[in-house]
């Protein structure tokens, strides 16, 4: 069996023993990380995930426990032998960049070179080529401030690079990054993984990230509460048989990052009690909901990848069901444009246009389904309804209770069922119609 | 971490913060500056001294004079005597008689001397205007040196001295009778001596010609002085032991410049001090900026040490700035006070030019002292910088990294 390269064996960091404000960073940590393996230390704010990485990284002694890297306690020697490690073992990447402002791109990609003593051509030519594998190369001679974000960090992911070092550590390193900058830095760090098979230890509190990782640490108060494997990697730490297996929680924690181990089980349990589907199928649902709603994909083809076997990327439902589904959201879509309509009216001063037209569609609706035909002052009131409910006039709540009130007082006289039913249905519509999006 | 990289990333600071570097840089220079003019100007005093009295074999040279109580005379036997000693490389005497000396219907008491050309380097004697005597010189029989008082008495000021040189004089010298008694004779020389150099001896009225030439006119039985001259210094006080041993009294020139040195390295440590007061203020200012510097580079620091700077690397960093800081300000403080000293000597040779004075030379700056400074004020640098130095390699990279 491999050796791990990086062994943690009871860590434990307390920050100012022994006084009043005495702070358990770690407490008792384990954790073996082999060589190659991308690992994600999550947690939210404070609980240690920082802590445990800059102790790998040689700036932390330990407090009681060992950490051994390449089967070297770091710790045991002197601070100007412990760079050694620092230089060729671990190159670091920052939440907030760290770039020295006085000096070059080139120049801060260059400078743990420096302090190895490499000469200036070789130095440069290598800070170069890095640069120009991470997209920054024409920047080179710039200083940092005049860079993006983005490109600060693709410069300081080179810099960290630069030293060819066996262990990348990554301290939120898209904590100030834009979401096309985070993706770009979030591929190359992956890149680094699979491609340049280096080990990367990521702290991070972005859920979004969890799928790069082979496996993610879950962190709370300076512990490790959770290990999560990524099933959807190939494992490089070697799995004893039967000692620990993948089960639907490590996809669970996936999708509910922030929830522990115990409102996952909830989760998984009342999923079971309320949906016919596994969380694998609504996941692929929702994926071809999702083309099918931007209008990617037509009804056929919607149908098609509901109906198709999940080995096949398909939700892998009966046609019957399928086809089912499609008219529904087909008609939601539908009913969702005329909404968009209507409050696009609204804002015109005509609303009485697609009023009507929603109206008619819902009394076809109750049609349908209750088999409930409205007589006409019914049908007036409804119209009235439907037009406070899309103005914004009434909430939800009061929709619901107008629906069941006697048509005298401009109700519907719904039976509570019936009129919770519409809500829903109505309700849907609208979420599909409205324009949620901030407007000056 | 390689030397010139080392200087490249410690000379960031004239790019990122230059006005504060030149601030500092010229706050060390005053400081040396201040020590440079001082001390420059304690070493143009010693130099003016030195430079009237001080030449090579007068300082080797002992004058002996006969004390007058025990008999003791000074004859030509005894030239040859104190000429036996075998640290002794040779004597010249000194012969002196009173005269009268006429020029243009003027005439005046003075001291005719006659002496060998060796006594007046012997006795350091120079001559402000004209020539002085010259080994090639002894046979002359129609020049003299004159004293400035002798000057005075015909009336002539010192700014007219140089055209006295070549006027003639005549002397008619006063030797006493040898029959005992107290009288005088007086003794014609018929003719007219050409005035050669204005001697420096202030306050004396004598005047001076070659011993031969004097004793073509009168019997010398007996020297006023014997200038002793002595072949290494360890040998003057053995020398000089043995004559006053002897009962002579004998001055020795040495110890006059000794004790002016000693005079002067004092006003030199005085002045030296009130720069060094200067030196220190700014040292302190210089501190107190690297302190600055450290406190705002404690995040850069933590990065660095983070990224593979070793403790020493970044001790190295700070020391070496701030060398470079104290190296600078030396240099532009000697630029500053040689400058000031330069100047200052300019315009007193000017004023001196303008009212016929001497030319004098107030400030001096020997290479030495000034190669000095320059290492001194980068030792002060690189005492400023080391704690600030020390404190950045020590600093925990992480605590230093979240410093903002």
């Amino acid at each position: 069996m491999a050796k791990p390269l990086i062994v943690a064996r009871d860590l434990s960091i307390i920050y100012n023993k022994g006084k009043s404000n005495e702070f358990k960073a770690l407490q008792g940590v384990n954790t073996d990380i082999f060589e190659g393996e991308y690992i994600i230390l999550f947690g939210p704010s404070g609980c240690g995930k920082s802590t445990l990485m800059y102790s790998i990284q040689g700036s932390l002694p330990p407090g009681e426990g060992t950490l051994l890297i390449k089967g070297d306690d770091v710790y045991s020697y002197p601070p100007s032998e412990r760079v050694y490690f620092q230089r060729h073992v671990m190159g670091i990447i920052f939440q907030s960049f760290n770039l020295i402002g006085s000096l070059s791109v080139l120049d801060n990609v260059a400078l743990p070179m420096i302090f190895c003593d490499a000469d200036r051509t070789t130095r440069e030519r290598r800070a170069q080529s890095l640069l120009d594998r991470f997209g920054v190369g024409h920047v080179s001679h710039k200083i940092p401030a005049m860079l993006s974000g983005g490109q600060q960090q693709r410069v300081s992911v080179a810099r960290s690079m630069v030293n060819d070092p066996k262990i990348l550590l990554a301290d939120e390193p898209t904590g100030n990054l834009d979401s096309i900058s985070t993706q770009q830095v979030m591929d190359k760090i992956d890149e680094i993984n699979t491609f340049d098979r280096r080990t990367i230890i990521m702290v991070s509190h972005n859920a979004a990230h969890l799928s790069y990782a082979h496996r993610v640490y879950y962190l709370r108060d300076g512990r490790i509460v959770r290990e999560v494997v990524n099933p959807q990697r190939k494992q490089i730490k070697p799995v004893r048989e039967g000692e620990t297996i993948v089960t639907e929680l490590e996809q669970l924690a996936r999708l509910f990052p922030y929830d522990s181990v115990e409102t996952l089980r909830v989760k998984s349990l009342v999923n079971y009690l309320t949906q016919d589907y596994s969380f694998d199928q609504i996941i692929k649902l929702e994926r071809a909901t999702s083309l099918f709603i931007q209008g990617k994909i037509d009804r056929a083809s919607y149908i098609k990848s509901l109906i198709l076997p999940t080995e096949r990327g398909g939700v892998q439902i009966d046609e019957k069901e399928a086809r089912r589904m499609a008219n529904i959201s087909e008609k939601m879509i539908k009913n969702a444009d005329d909404i968009r309509r209507f409050r696009a009216r609204k804002d015109n001063n005509d609303i009485f246009f697609s009023q009507h037209i929603l109206a008619e569609r819902m009394q076809e609706h109750l049609l349908q389904t209750y088999r409930i035909k409205l007589d006409k002052k019914q049908a007036s009131n409804m119209t009235e309804v439907i037009a406070d409910r899309v103005t914004g006039v009434i909430e939800e709540e009061e929709l619901n209770q107008r629906l069941m009130k006697s048509v005298r007082s401009h109700g519907l006289g719904l039976s509570e069922k019936e009129a919770d039913d519409l809500t829903r249905y109505f309700e849907k519509i609208i979420a599909q119609g409205v324009d949620v999006n901030y407007k000056n | 971490m390689r030397i010139q990289d080392l200087a490249q990333l410690s000379t960031r600071m004239f790019k990122t913060n230059p006005l504060r570097t030149w601030l500092t840089i010229l706050g060390m220079g005053v400081g040396t500056g201040a020590v440079v003019v001082l001390v420059g100007l304690g070493f143009g005093l010693q130099q003016i001294i030195l430079e009237q009295i001080v030449f090579g074999e007068t300082l080797l040279s002992l004058g002996v004079s006969s004390t007058g109580s025990q008999g003791l005379r000074l004859t030509p036997e005894t030239v040859l005597d104190f000429e036996k000693n075998e640290a002794v490389l040779d004597a010249a005497p000194l012969a002196r008689f009173p005269a009268l000396v006429t020029y243009k219907g003027l005439t005046g008491n003075v001291f005719v001397q006659g002496v060998e050309p060796p006594y007046l380097r012997y006795a350091g004697v120079t001559a402000v205007a004209g020539d002085v005597f010259l080994e090639e010189d002894l046979g002359d029989t129609n020049s003299i040196m004159i004293s400035p008082a002798t000057l005075k008495l015909f009336g002539i000021p010192d700014e007219e001295m140089d055209n006295f040189i070549g006027e003639k004089v005549s002397i008619r010298l006063l030797v006493p009778a040898d029959d005992g008694t107290e009288n005088v004779n007086e003794i014609v020389i018929d003719k007219e001596y050409r005035v050669r150099g204005i001697s420096k001896e202030e306050g004396v009225l004598n005047i001076m010609m070659m011993l031969p030439e004097l004793r073509n006119y009168v019997g010398i039985e007996e020297y006023e002085r014997i200038q002793v001259r002595v072949d290494s210094n360890e040998n003057l006080p053995l020398v000089e032991t043995k004559l006053i041993e002897e009962g002579y009294r004998v001055t020795a020139l040495s110890k006059t410049v000794e004790q002016a040195s000693k005079i002067f390295q004092g006003i030199q440590a005085v002045l030296a001090t009130f720069g060094g007061i200067a030196l220190i203020v700014s040292a302190i200012g210089m501190f107190n900026t690297m302190t600055v510097t450290l406190l705002e580079r404690t995040k850069e620091i933590g990065i660095m040490r983070t990224i593979g700077a070793s403790p020493n690397d970044v001790k190295y960093l700070f020391v070496s700035e701030s060398v470079v800081v104290g190296f600078l300000g030396g240099v532009s403080g000697i630029l500053m006070g040689v400058t000031l000293g330069v100047t200052v000597n300019l315009f007193l040779n000017i004023v001196a030019g303008q009212f016929g004075g001497q030319a004098v030379k107030l400030f001096a700056f020997p290479f030495n002292f000034l190669a000095f400074i320059t290492i001194f004020s980068a030792a002060v640098g690189y005492l400023t910088g080391i704690f600030p130095a020390r404190r950045a390699s020590t600093l925990n990279p992480l605590d230093a990294i979240r410093y903002e």
